[in-house]
């Protein structure tokens, strides 16, 4: 599904330039769980951004679907990335002004979806989340938990093939991190690709494989069983 | 989507009240400030356009060379008209207007109106609306008058008005024959009634009208398809033509749109280049910097708020959005903003505009019924939006969703600096506008305090009417006797006017070029100096009743005799441009009877020969004014039965000489104070915006030591920087602006050093004020508190 080969990302400030990936190649398969790991600064979110074309890399090639992204334009990647990828974040990242229900509902806005569709589909995976009881509340009058799992719902309202997770437990207790991460699992066994980074042993013992990442490079790779 | 945006677009404005407070509030005044000025250039550029053939008429100008310039003014001969219309195909219409003062009677009641006596087709050029009778009728009888709806209710009340007789002068009588609807406000024409042009004839006053003379106002109705220029072509020397003598003169006459003539009245070598089109262009400036200085504020106010958003739209690009929905967001936000502003806006203009209409001089409304009105309504709001919500929405939406997701933007200097920026671009504003009020009233005063040269206070003049003449030795006798005034004289126009000029006198040693000099002319038959306060240098005054030779005595005033260059004046003779031999009596030190901003012009004071004089006289200063108006009253109405007592007071005329400057003072004054607050506005929002943002560092600048006082300076200081910047910028444009402003006025003040510093100190004693309500109290903060809540 995912296929990147001698990926480079640099950030150049005004002193320093620093080589955020270098010449990384990784693949990813449909259906994969793969946990990436590392020491802090060693740039594993820089990678998940650019898996999620959020930022787009300095060279080599990403194929997604079998299609070379690496030079689409902004707009390419937005309607790439709205059909296909969700995305979870450490800080949880909903829109403060917006309901439990409009968070969720925000992507199959931009999707198009009918607004009655819309509804039905919110409702459904904020059932499967255990939060349809707070559809009406902010985000500031939830728990950290309970905030990751809209974030969770609003990744996958979408029935996306792949989701892409940075430290979805960094913020969460031990308890509230393994419901994340049954979740997770769950969305996994039910055929989506997920692709997680943690520094957490615990977590990434979930994936299927780890990835390992020093200087913006793979070092090692683990496979589970 | 919409609804979503919508959703977001409330609350958000919920969430940040008091950001949303001052943000609307200060595009809401400007917006108003705005909308009232346009309302006035909309009624100044409106004028003379509401005629069914608007597109047609004309006014015709005579131009003529007058002391080496070319002066161009807007009436002819009253032979011109006809002669327009017999000789020129290109004409299908011309017709006459020659206002007039008349006493108007009804029974008992007694009015001094303004009217004007008028071609019978007149009405069918300039269609005013009637309310009675119609334009083919009402002016064809000889005894027809047409009068306006006001006047019919002075005059009648609320009987039928149609048909009833009334007195003119108390001579002749007329039947009314049309009402007219009142007349609008935006036209040039002032009548409240119209006699027919046959009565000039009755009354003789047409007797001696020749190609040179110039009291009516020609309007020339040209045919469909007509170009006016090829037509002012063949008309241009109409005069000489028509001249048997072909004396040489110069005298051109030409054609200009009525509906331009308001705009357009000052000449330059003999075109209309100018006039008060210049104040409507100041004006749509002035609109517009205020609307400028208003929206800049929303702007700063929306992008300092969206680098709060930042993390929403990193969002909303993460599951999906694209980039033009996301500036479509932001746009319809301010423009949602724009329209609440706009709304309070015609709320704030219906309020203001009775002072404001009072202020400029006319009535002024807002016409609610009118579609183009909202159409610019529409326009406006959507301009404004579009204006105010770009910035962020480009800067914002344009940015990757990768670093926007960190929090804030990576570069957030770049969102600063445009904002300083804006914040100097106000301040410059405001400064220039605060700078422009001082000059402008300090150039006032120092003009109203200028010497007049005679004693304006305690004058009052009645022009003559009915039988004042006829009884004026009777009138000044009882005036004198009954102690009521001081003082009497008859002269040929107010102390504050010139009605005449004369030229071409000739002196002992003088040259030809001598004969082009041109002189104020002014009349008086006796007690003239002593009357008005003028000062006699040398000489006597002139007294045509003692001394008989006095109808060919001149008075001069200085300047008259250095442009002469004559050494011992009194006694020379002068030879009129009549060929009559006159003498000079005396001296009189200058005095301004024109404008008070120009330098005083050479003026000759000749023994009356007006039948029409102006009586001055000068209050008894022994009683109060009261009693001394009331005892002249009684003997003017004893004298003159028929008419009103009806005076003014020379200052208060000569006071009306500054209203366009008075006006000028206020407005600036008025613009520059709105200017300033709504700059404030926005200072504090920024203020606010700043102290907030930087709650962490001054909490952990706190725990490190530092005062509050230090605090407090270092959240000011940043802002006052921006403050001297403004005032660096805005002095050399705001002394350009005021030094071509006072090089109109001959009679003027320098600009002054000290002018910029103290509008600079206002304005760092505004800001200032205004910045350090917040820093203060970001600086008293408990940092615990502060520290905490990151
Ligand atoms: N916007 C940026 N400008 C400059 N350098 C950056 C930027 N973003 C990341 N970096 C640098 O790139 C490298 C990789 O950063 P990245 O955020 O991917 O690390 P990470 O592996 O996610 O670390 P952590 O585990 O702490 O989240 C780091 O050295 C970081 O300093
Ligand atoms: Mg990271």
């Amino acid at each position: 599904m995912i296929k990147i080969t001698d990926l480079e990302k640099f950030y150049r400030t005004e002193e320093v330039e620093t080589i955020a990936l270098n010449k990384l190649s990784i693949e990813v398969k449909k259906g994969e769980f793969v946990a990436i790991m590392g020491p802090s600064g060693c740039g594993k979110s820089t990678l998940l951004n650019i898996l999620g074309m959020l930022d787009d890399p300095d060279g080599g090639s990403y194929m997604f679907n079998s299609v070379e992204v690496a030079h689409f334009n902004e707009r390419k990647r937005a309607d790439l990335r709205k059909h296909n990828i969700g995305f979870v974040f450490q800080s949880f990242n909903l829109i403060d002004e917006l309901t439990v229900f409009e968070n969720v509902e925000l992507p199959l806005i931009y999707t198009g979806v009918p607004s009655s569709e819309r509804v039905k589909r919110v409702e459904e995976v904020l059932d499967k989340m255990q939060i349809m009881h707070r559809r009406n509340h902010y985000p500031q009058q939830l728990s950290g938990g309970q905030q990751q799992r809209v974030a969770i719902a609003r990744a996958v309202v979408n029935k996306p093939k792949l989701i892409l997770a940075d430290e979805p437990t960094g913020n969460l207790d031990s308890s509230n991190g393994n419901e994340v991460m049954e979740l997770l699992t769950d969305l996994n066994e039910h055929g989506t690709t997920i692709i997680m980074v943690t520094h957490s042993e615990h977590d990434a013992r979930y994936s299927h494989r780890i990835i390992r990442l020093l200087d913006g490079q793979t070092v090692m790779e683990n496979i589970m069983i | 989507m919409i609804r979503n945006f919508l959703k977001v677009a409330i609350r958000n404005l919920w969430r940040n009240k008091n950001f949303s407070a001052i943000n609307i509030t200060g595009l809401a005044i400007g917006m108003a400030a705005a909308m009232l000025i346009l309302l006035w250039v909309q009624n100044e550029i409106s004028y003379d356009r509401f005629y069914e053939k608007t597109n047609r008429i004309h006014i015709v100008y005579s131009r003529d060379k007058n002391n080496g310039k070319i002066d161009v003014w807007n009436r002819t001969t009253a032979l011109l008209a006809p002669a327009l219309k017999k000789d020129y195909p290109e004409v299908e219409d011309a017709v006459r207007f020659r206002p007039v003062y008349f006493l108007m009677t009804f029974g008992e009641k007694h009015l001094n109106v303004q009217g004007s006596f008028a071609d019978s087709s007149f009405l069918s050029v300039l269609n005013f609306p009637f309310l009675k009778g119609n334009a083919k009728t009402a002016l064809n009888d000889n005894h027809n008058i047409v009068i306006t709806n006001k006047l019919a209710i002075r005059l009648f009340g609320k009987t039928e008005a149609m048909g009833k007789t009334v007195r003119i002068d108390s001579a002749d009588n007329f039947t009314v024959a049309g009402v007219l609807k009142d007349l609008p406000g935006n036209t040039e024409l002032e009548f409240e009634y119209l006699l027919p042009w046959t009565y000039i004839t009755k009354l003789g006053w047409d007797n001696n009208q020749t190609w040179s003379s110039s009291n009516a106002a020609t309007y020339v109705l040209l045919k469909k398809g007509i170009s006016r220029e090829a037509f002012d072509e063949k008309i241009k020397n109409i005069v000489r033509h028509h001249k048997k003598d072909g004396d040489g003169s110069t005298r051109e006459v030409f054609t200009q749109p009525l509906s331009m003539a308001h705009l357009y009245s000052k000449s330059e070598n003999g075109k209309l280049i100018g006039g008060r089109v210049e104040t409507v262009k100041l004006f749509i400036a002035i609109a517009l910097v205020i609307l400028a200085i208003a929206c800049i504020n929303f702007m700063n106010l929306s992008t300092a708020r969206s680098e709060k958003r930042a993390k929403e739209v990193g969002i909303r690009k993460v599951v999906g959005a694209r980039k033009n929905s996301l500036i479509m967001q932001f746009i319809g936000e301010s423009t949602i903003l724009a329209l609440i502003a706009f709304i309070i806006a015609i709320c704030l203009v219906q309020i203001s505009l009775g002072g404001f209409s009072e202020v400029v001089g006319v009535p002024l409304f807002i016409n609610f019924g009118n579609l183009y009105w909202w159409l610019f309504a529409l326009a406006f709001i959507l301009f404004t939006g579009l204006i105010a919500g770009s910035y962020p929405a480009f800067y914002i939406s344009s940015s990757r969703p990768a670093e926007v997701l960190k929090g804030t933007f990576k570069n957030a200097s770049a969102l600063i600096k445009p904002r300083k920026l804006l914040v100097v671009l106000q301040f410059t504003f405001a400064i220039i506008l605060i700078i422009c009020t001082i000059i402008v009233e300090r150039q006032l005063q120092f003009a109203r305090s200028r010497d007049t040269g005679y004693n304006k206070g305690n004058l009052v003049y009645i022009f003559s009417q009915g039988d004042v003449i006829k009884n004026y030795r009777l009138i000044k006798h009882d005036l004198l006797s009954t102690g009521a005034a001081v003082a009497v004289t008859k002269t040929f126009s107010p102390i504050t006017r010139v009605w005449g000029t004369a030229t071409g006198l000739s002196w002992q040693g003088s040259t030809e070029a001598d004969k082009k000099l041109n002189f104020l002319l002014f009349e008086a038959d006796d007690d003239f100096a002593k009357t008005t306060g003028a000062k006699l240098l040398q000489g006597r005054d002139i007294d045509i009743n003692s001394y008989p030779t006095d109808s060919t005595a001149l008075l001069f005033n200085e300047a008259a005799v250095k442009a002469m260059h004559l050494q011992d004046p009194v006694g020379k003779t002068i030879k009129n441009a009549n060929g009559v031999n006159c003498h000079i009596i005396g001296v009189l030190k200058d005095f301004i009877i024109e404008s008070p901003y120009d330098e005083v012009k050479p003026m000759i004071i000749q023994g009356l020969s007006t039948g029409y004089p102006v009586v001055h006289f000068r209050l008894n200063p022994a009683n109060s004014v009261g009693i001394d108006l009331a005892k002249a009253e009684k003997i003017f109405k004893q004298y003159n039965r028929q008419y009103p007592f009806e005076y003014v007071f020379a200052d208060e005329a000569f006071a009306r000489k500054f209203r366009e400057e008075q006006q000028d003072s206020t407005l600036s004054a008025l613009f520059a104070g709105l200017t300033v607050f709504i700059s404030c506005l926005g200072l504090f929002g920024l203020a606010t915006y700043m102290a907030e943002n930087r709650k962490k560092e001054i909490g952990i600048r706190k725990v490190l030591g530092a005062s509050t006082s230090s605090i407090t300076t270092l959240l000011s200081l940043d802002f006052i920087k921006l403050v001297l910047l403004a005032i660096i910028i805005a002095s050399p444009i705001a002394w350009w602006t005021m030094n071509t402003w006072l090089q109109g006025y001959t009679y003027r003040i320098q600009v002054e050093w000290w002018v910029f510093v103290m509008a600079g100190f206002v304005a760092v004693a505004i800001a200032l004020l205004t910045v350090s309500f917040q820093s203060v109290k970001a600086a008293l903060m408990n940092p615990v508190r502060s520290l905490r809540s990151e």
